[in-house]
């Protein structure tokens, strides 16, 4: 299932890169424009894109994906979900909210104790932040308080 | 400049306290993320990399580099003493590593794959002197024709040899390319594949894909395995000393890793996991007892400890004499150089002697302060092992994710640093390689523009481009290895078909 869903997905994104790619002016060969190197890019990826769906459809067991228990799978997908949240979350609640809040979860759903995840959530986060906001002067978003 | 001058000059700069210093942090860095299984050079040299903008370029290019040879020593640590390879460099230090240590011969190994290292380092470093300053002054006749042909087959010869089917190799690399064309394009200022977004008319940054890629999708696959106890086997100092006898069967393997590395680094490729395997079976065909590899034998330690320095030094010199760098490692370094407005290349040479011959000199220290580092005090970095795993993971990510934001303070690096970071633990669960996706990233931009100039110069015929001798000859030369080798395999295969089924080989 998924070794046919990955080269599938991989040839629309490659099509609409062509096709993206065609409407850039594209000049001539002596003076090639903006689009003419997009095109024969996207030319090259249309043709290795087919090749690729054609070895999976061909039954070609490119990769063997090993499969993962519940426990394992949940705390890949926790720690992505908590990555994706601390984007979304960092220009509202700001940088030592999101950081205390990403580390403390990220740690308990690893296995840590609660005690060992909130401890090492504030030491993270006040320390990084230290560092990179008053330090290096990078200008983390302090949120609402 | 010559090189013995040169070399001079360049003490005269890396002795410097600050550059003492930030070679010091570099290796140190180094061993650390070398000896920890999980996060690899590549992924530490990101996170460094936006410290490193306020440095002077030649004190950035030391630390940097530090990192990447220093991880190569610190690798063969857990290999042999815990069985886990600490980065990929170190793989095959662990079919004889690991049994030297269940006969008690840890101390040993360790001594041998250090030394091994230092060795290799060296010749290494000589090799750079020679070869990029020769290499440099060919260069200089080089044009965009020539410059398009080395990108060129500098892509398609990584895609052969990275590990995996070429045709995943080749998605990879048009994946990477096609990214590189997203953002302002530098000759009309037309804005491509940005969907209106103004950020993304910077183009999509190296770092945070990187960091993605090597920072985040490593610490998905930590997490996979949740809190993990390493067993780590003990070794005594006085345990250190090989043998007489241990140490006469290493010197030849030593040097002769030491040559293959370096030759294995000049080729574009994963020259670093590569030269160790191809010193491993090199010493397994030399050996008078090849049927006991895998059973302690300390050759096939030396010889693959020291082609895997040895590689990191030859991986330096298309990158300081051409600025094309064929390794997502040496992409970083290349990164560092360009913030500071600096081209590697030909002229850099001649131009900022104190970058080159700062940065070649540092490596002679760094070798030595590793050599130091990882013999007395190797106790000391496997007790890094005993960090309790899943808070240093969880920490790599938040380091990872401030790190991608500072970089220019922009959200759309966050975004880039976690939508790599699952592609690229996808790619791993997919046993692809994400290397020639980095590589093409990098070199993509520089393809397209060296591609126009030379259109531009030939009044656009592809025949006058490839009939340049110089190009001509690049390309015919990528072409032999790429299609070389499948070649020579359908040949063998007919010959030795023939006796069997004649008459039916000539419609396969």
């Amino acid at each position: 299932m998924l070794a046919r869903a990955v080269p599938l997905v991989l040839l629309v994104v490659v099509g609409v890169y062509l096709t993206l790619a065609l409407r850039l002016p594209f000049g001539t060969a002596a003076r090639p424009g903006p689009g003419f190197y997009p095109v024969i890019i996207a030319m090259f990826a249309v043709v290795v894109a087919l090749a690729a769906t054609a070895s999976a459809f061909r039954g070609v067991r490119s990769a063997v994906v090993v499969e993962l228990d519940h426990a394992s799978r949940r705390r890949v997908v926790i720690s992505v979900a908590a990555l994706v949240a601390f984007c979304l979350c960092l220009p509202w609640v700001g940088y030592p909210a999101a950081a205390f809040a990403f580390v403390a979860v990220v740690l308990r759903y690893l296995g840590a104790r609660w005690t060992t995840a909130l401890i090492t959530g504030v030491l993270s986060s006040a320390s990084s932040y230290g560092i990179f906001a008053a330090l290096l002067d990078v200008p983390l978003p302090r949120g609402p308080w | 400049m010559g090189p013995l001058e040169g070399l001079a000059y360049g003490f005269s700069v890396a002795l410097l306290p600050t550059n003492l210093f930030a070679c010091f942090v570099g290796v140190l860095v180094g061993t650390i993320v070398g000896v920890l299984p999980g996060i690899g050079p590549v992924g530490a040299m990101a996170l460094l990399l936006p410290s490193t903008f306020a440095m002077h370029p030649a004190t950035a290019l030391i630390m940097l580099a530090g990192i990447y040879y220093g991880a190569m020593y610190g690798g063969s640590t857990t290999s042999i003493l815990v069985n886990v390879p600490g980065e990929a460099g170190s793989v095959v230090t662990l079919l004889d590593g690991y049994q030297m240590t269940r006969r008690g011969r840890a101390g040993a190994a360790l001594t041998v794959a250090a030394v091994g290292s230092f060795v290799a380092g060296t010749v290494g470093v000589i090799g750079i002197m020679l070869a990029a300053s020769w290499l440099a002054d060919v260069a200089i006749q080089f044009g965009p024709p020539e410059y398009f042909a080395i990108t060129l087959a500098g892509l398609l010869l990584l895609s052969r040899l990275s590990g995996g089917s070429i045709l995943n190799a080749f998605v990879m690399v048009a994946l990477g390319l096609a990214l590189g064309t997203v953002g302002m394009d530098s000759i009309s200022a037309l804005r491509r594949f940005t969907f209106g977004s103004v950020q993304l008319a910077q183009g999509i940054e190296l770092v945070p894909v990187i960091m993605g890629i090597y920072g985040v999708a490593e610490v998905l696959l930590l997490a996979e395995e949740g809190i993990a106890k390493t067993q780590i086997a003990k070794v005594k100092l006085r345990e250190l000393l090989p043998t007489r006898e241990e140490w006469r069967r290493s010197t030849m393997p030593i040097a002769r890793g030491s040559v293959v590395g370096f030759l294995t680094g000049l080729v574009p490729g994963p020259a670093a996991v590569l030269s160790t395997f191809i010193s491993y079976t090199l010493e397994k065909k030399m050996s008078k007892t090849p049927e006991k590899f895998g059973t302690g034998m300390i050759e096939g330690v030396a010889g693959p400890e020291a082609s895997n320095n040895g590689a990191t030094a030859g991986a330096m010199v298309p990158l300081l004499s051409l600025g094309i760098p064929f390794s997502p490692a040496t992409a970083i370094l290349l990164g560092a150089l360009v913030v500071h407005g600096l081209q590697p290349g030909p002229l850099m040479i001649s131009q900022r002697p104190e970058v080159f011959w700062g940065f070649v000199a540092s490596m002679y220290i760094g070798n030595l302060m590793l050599l130091i580092l990882n013999l007395p005090l190797v106790g000391l970095f496997v007790s890094v092992l005993r960090l309790p795993q899943h808070i240093l993971a969880t920490l790599v990510l938040l380091l990872c994710l401030v790190g991608a934001f500072s970089l220019s303070n922009s959200f759309l690096d966050l975004w880039v640093l976690v939508v790599f970071g699952v592609f690229g633990y996808a790619l791993r669960k997919l046993r692809v390689d994400p290397s020639p996706l980095v590589v093409a990233l990098v070199l993509g931009p520089m393809m397209e523009k060296t591609l126009r100039q030379a259109l531009f110069l030939t009044q656009g015929s592809v025949i006058d481009l490839v009939a340049r001798p110089l190009a001509g000859t690049i390309l015919i030369l990528a072409a032999a290895a790429l299609f070389g080798p499948p070649l020579v395999r359908l040949a063998r295969a007919k010959r030795f078909a023939k006796p069997i089924s004649q008459g039916s080989s000539a419609s396969d």
